[in-house]
């Protein structure tokens, strides 16, 4: 129990930030997500839309699980941005992981611009039926 | 050019992990007070609001709306006049239940967004296309509304 309630304090604070980058300014957005559990594994829902699967990296190590994106290309084609909300950026996230994860069988997906992270748990996190003697 | 309601509440929950949203309607505040508010704006009772990027070109406007994780068959676009309007709904999907939610930051429910294009459009020939969570729609300007260009012979 005292394991599992570790794992809840998966997030860190998250804030969108400019940096200096390659050409001038980066705006590096913190993605929102969604983090739930099942009986066997934690899962992280981000939402990365605009980014292609292939600009996504994750990492993740015995204290931090990482989710960056390369910066979008926001080709206008030539004409006038007359409203720019979502603009050029990229994104970065990390969540403070938990002990109980089985960091080798991490999986993930991404799909409508929607990243979905699967982080089973170690068999001691899961839990057991005991049975009366 | 206008956009839809603003919903002060939602970005003062957002603060200040939405510093660039702030400044946004900082902006927009700015221009309201100094132009008036303008017309075509649409009050609607929508939960979220999806950013968008709009680029005009001489034979159409692109229209981007980030909509990730939404399903297409769930977003509706009407045009009415000059009005633009991109509506749907998130579903969650998940039969998860709620003690099993640690965090939940993403946007659910219907949303709504209403731009009164500054030109005549050509209504049957809206085009829209999904990627990454993305919505791109084309919307093509009436023949009155491109620029024309008149050569004018000197003698």
């Amino acid at each position: 129990m005292e394991n599992n309630k570790k794992n809840t304090a998966l997030v860190r604070a998250c804030c969108n930030a400019v940096v200096p980058g390659a050409e001038g300014y980066e705006m590096v957005v913190c993605p929102a997500a969604d983090i739930y559990e099942t009986s066997d594994a934690f899962i992280v829902e981000i939402d990365m839309p605009g980014a292609s699967k292939e600009s996504i990296s994750i990492t993740a190590d015995a204290r931090m699980l990482s989710v960056s994106s390369l910066q979008m290309i926001n080709d206008s084609g030539g004409g006038e941005i007359i409203v720019n909300e979502i603009g050029k950026k990229k994104y970065h996230r990390e969540f403070r992981l938990g002990t109980g994860i089985k960091l080798d069988d991490i999986r993930a997906e991404y799909k409508d611009g929607v990243l979905l992270i699967t982080l089973p748990k170690a068999d001691e996190l899961k839990a057991r039926q005991i049975r009366i003697q | 050019m206008s956009l839809v309601r603003w919903n002060p509440a939602r970005d003062l929950a957002a603060w200040p992990s939405d510093l660039f949203g702030m400044q946004r309607e900082i902006n927009r505040m700015f221009n309201n007070i100094f132009r008036g508010s303008e017309e075509g704006e649409e009050y609607a009772l929508a939960s979220w609001t999806p950013a968008v990027d709009i680029t005009e070109h001489d034979d159409k406007y692109t229209v981007k709306v980030e909509l990730p994780g939404v399903n297409k068959d769930e977003v509706k676009i009407t045009v009415e006049s000059n009005m633009l309007t991109i509506r749907g709904e998130k579903k969650q999907e998940k039969e998860t239940k709620k003690e099993n939610y640690h965090r939940v930051e993403r946007s659910y429910g219907s949303f709504q967004r209403s731009f009164t294009l500054p030109t005549a459009i050509l209504n049957d020939k809206i085009d829209a296309a999904f990627k990454d969570g993305v919505l791109t729609v084309q919307v093509p300007k009436a023949e009155e509304a491109k620029p024309k260009q008149i050569e004018v012979k000197v003698k």
